[in-house]
Parts: C-alpha cells; sequence; structure tokens
C-alpha cells in the first residue's frame, strides 16, 4: 500500500490516488449544496470532491482558531464558546455569527480578540 | 436542581435543611441526573418530512477526526463544541455554493461546476483556499486521466458515481503502452470533457464500440491527435 509522504498525504490525503474514500462523504455534500438553494440545479462531478477538501480546510482553521481561545482560557477542552468567539473574532466567518449565537451562546463570551493576524498553515 | 422534590422550594428553612442533606442530594443526583436526561430525549422534536438532521450534516465523526489532526493529543472537545463545528460546515457549504450558482446562474450555465466553487471561495474571503484547492484538483484531474487513458479495457469495471463520465471506445487501447505520467494537454482536455459539467454534444452513441480510430470528442479535443 502506498505511504502518502507527509505533504504529499495532506494534498492527496483521501483520494487514494482515484475517487476512492475522501474524508467527507460526496453524496452529502451533494445533497447539502442542492439545499443551499432553490435554484441549485446541476453540479459537475468534481464540486463534491473540490468541497471535501474545502471543508477539510474550513473544519482545520475553524478548529484552530478556536483552540487559541480554548487556550487563552488555559483550558483543555474545547467548548462551544471558544468556537463562537473564534467566530466573532474573524472577519471570514462572518456568515457564521449568527449560527453560533443563536445555538444558545449567552452573548458573555471574553473579550473579543485579535485573531485575523493569525495565518493558517 | 431536583433538590426542589423536597417540597416547598420558597421555603428557606427547608433551602437551607436541602444543602445540609449532602448525602441524600448525592444518592438522589444519579436519579435526578437520569430523569433529566430522560425529559430532554422525550422533548426532542421528532424528525419531521424536511432532511432529517443527519442529512444535512456532516458525519460527526469525520468532522472530529479533521479537528483531531489540528488538535493537540491532549486536547478534549466539548460535544456541543463538535455539534457546532458540524454545522458550521454545513453553513460553509451553503454559503459558497450560493455565490458560485449566482455566477452560473448570470452566466446562463446550469451546471455548477469546480471553477464556479474555486470563484465564489476568492470572491467571499478565502482565498487562502485556492491554491491548495487548485493543486488537489489538479491531482484529482490527473489521477483520473491515468485512469481512463492507460486502462481503456479495465475502465469500464470500474464505476464513477459522480458526473456524466464519456466511456472511450475501445479504440483507445492501443494507446496505453508506454503511456508516461507526463499528460499531453490533449489527454487532459478530454480528459476534462470527459468529467463531470461539461455537457457540450457529448456522444453518447461513439462509445458503442466503433473502431475507428478517430477521436469521438470534438475536433479541438481530439485526444489523439498527436498519435495519428
Amino acid at each position: 500500500m502506498r505511504q502518502a509522504g507527509t505533504y504529499s498525504g495532506i494534498l492527496s490525503g483521501g483520494i487514494s490516488g482515484k475517487t476512492g474514500p475522501h474524508l467527507l462523504p460526496l453524496a452529502r455534500i451533494k445533497k447539502i449544496m442542492k439545499k443551499s438553494g432553490e435554484d441549485v440545479k446541476m453540479i459537475s462531478g468534481e464540486s463534491p470532491i473540490v468541497f471535501s477538501k474545502a471543508c477539510e480546510l474550513f473544519i482545520k482553521e475553524l478548529t484552530q482558531r478556536s483552540w487559541m481561545v480554548t487556550m487563552q482560557g488555559k483550558r483543555r477542552t474545547l467548548n462551544k464558546e471558544d468556537v463562537a468567539s473564534a467566530v466573532m473574532a474573524t472577519d471570514l466567518f462572518d456568515f457564521l455569527v449568527n449560527l453560533v449565537s443563536e445555538s444558545g451562546n449567552s452573548g458573555e463570551a471574553p473579550p473579543p480578540l485579535e485573531l485575523d493576524t493569525f495565518t493558517s498553515s | 436542581m431536583g433538590i426542589i422534590q423536597h417540597g416547598d422550594s420558597s421555603n428557606s428553612i427547608n433551602n437551607v435543611n436541602n444543602i445540609f442533606n449532602v448525602t441524600d442530594n448525592v444518592s438522589n443526583a444519579g436519579n435526578i441526573s437520569n430523569t433529566s436526561n430522560t425529559n430532554a430525549v422525550s422533548t426532542m422534536p421528532p424528525p419531521g418530512p424536511v432532511l432529517r438532521e443527519q442529512d444535512q450534516y456532516m458525519p460527526i465523526a469525520n468532522v472530529i477526526r479533521i479537528m483531531r489532526r489540528i488538535l493537540p493529543p491532549h486536547a478534549k472537545i466539548s460535544d456541543e463544541a463538535k455539534e457546532t463545528v458540524q454545522e458550521c460546515v454545513s453553513e460553509f457549504i451553503s454559503f459558497i455554493t450560493g455565490e458560485a450558482n449566482e455566477r452560473c446562474q448570470s452566466e446562463q450555465r446550469k451546471t455548477v461546476t469546480a471553477e464556479d466553487i474555486l470563484y465564489a471561495m476568492g470572491k467571499l474571503g478565502f482565498d487562502d483556499y485556492i491554491e491548495p484547492l487548485t493543486v488537489y484538483l489538479t491531482r484529482y484531474r490527473q489521477s483520473e486521466n491515468e485512469r481512463t487513458s492507460l486502462r481503456g479495457d479495465t475502465f469500464l469495471k470500474r464505476g464513477n458515481a459522480y458526473g456524466p463520465m464519456m466511456i472511450p471506445p475501445h479504440g483507445v487501447a492501443p494507446f496505453n503502452e508506454g503511456f508516461q505520467e507526463g499528460m499531453t494537454d490533449a489527454t487532459s482536455a478530454a480528459a476534462r470533457a470527459i468529467m463531470g459539467g461539461y455537457n457540450h454534444g457529448a456522444h453518447p452513441g461513439g462509445a458503442a464500440g466503433s473502431s475507428s480510430q478517430q477521436a469521438p470528442f470534438d475536433d479541438d479535443l481530439d485526444p489523439f491527435v498527436e498519435f495519428k
């Protein structure tokens, strides 16, 4: 079985060189895409594949930023409020503001951090 | 708190008594928490005719797996945090797809393509994602390329569940031998035509065992032009 190198593993991790298993299920991605609008008609075969990687990048970035909040609080458990704080502190995640606040966040978040200077790897 | 079961909760004396009934509280704690769990379950809304919750989100196990790749080994993640990230992913997909679809419509196209998605990412601020995604997509296309060009005969045994796939005629077999990894542009173009999204008069009938050596594609995408 091929061993993916550290870097190539990140790039191709999950494709296994073919349309093999991805980290995220393509059918589910397609379903969510279709649900995003009444007028989303056809989706190219490659779209879910691009999204599977994009979602991976997104999850990593969101998690990294959230974990920074956790560390600031000298905690080891990443909780929902940390995610909410990361969202509030990052312009890129503006589209998530309503989502994290309606999840029942009491609004007593820690003071906003300057996370936008953080460069994601 | 379930301590109120002792009756008159407004009576401060009772409350004081409750506080000192440490043993009772502790022994009841298990019951109380069980009760509240039961209540929580019974008040959950039943799944309706809309998409079930699990259909609108990425599977949580997959989400967690990706999160753990980033976090240090000792890190813990609360259940609520996992769910929140799960919801954020779906929101991300919808957000990008909406923008990509808008672009499609403005150009009178019906199919959302990978390029539309990359465009949307750039427009919505996810510039940093574009390069790694482009590299990923290129590698994917190359691997698909190898699959279809090198294995003309075995290709038919493989399925691709996503997007329309052109099945090349059996005539592609002679071009298999000794084909190197570096694909020519013509072949890449053909591969792109094979893969989803480019519904330009693809030849469904062309796959019917035509023995001709002519390319089954449009002239400008003749994949075998170099081998004639």
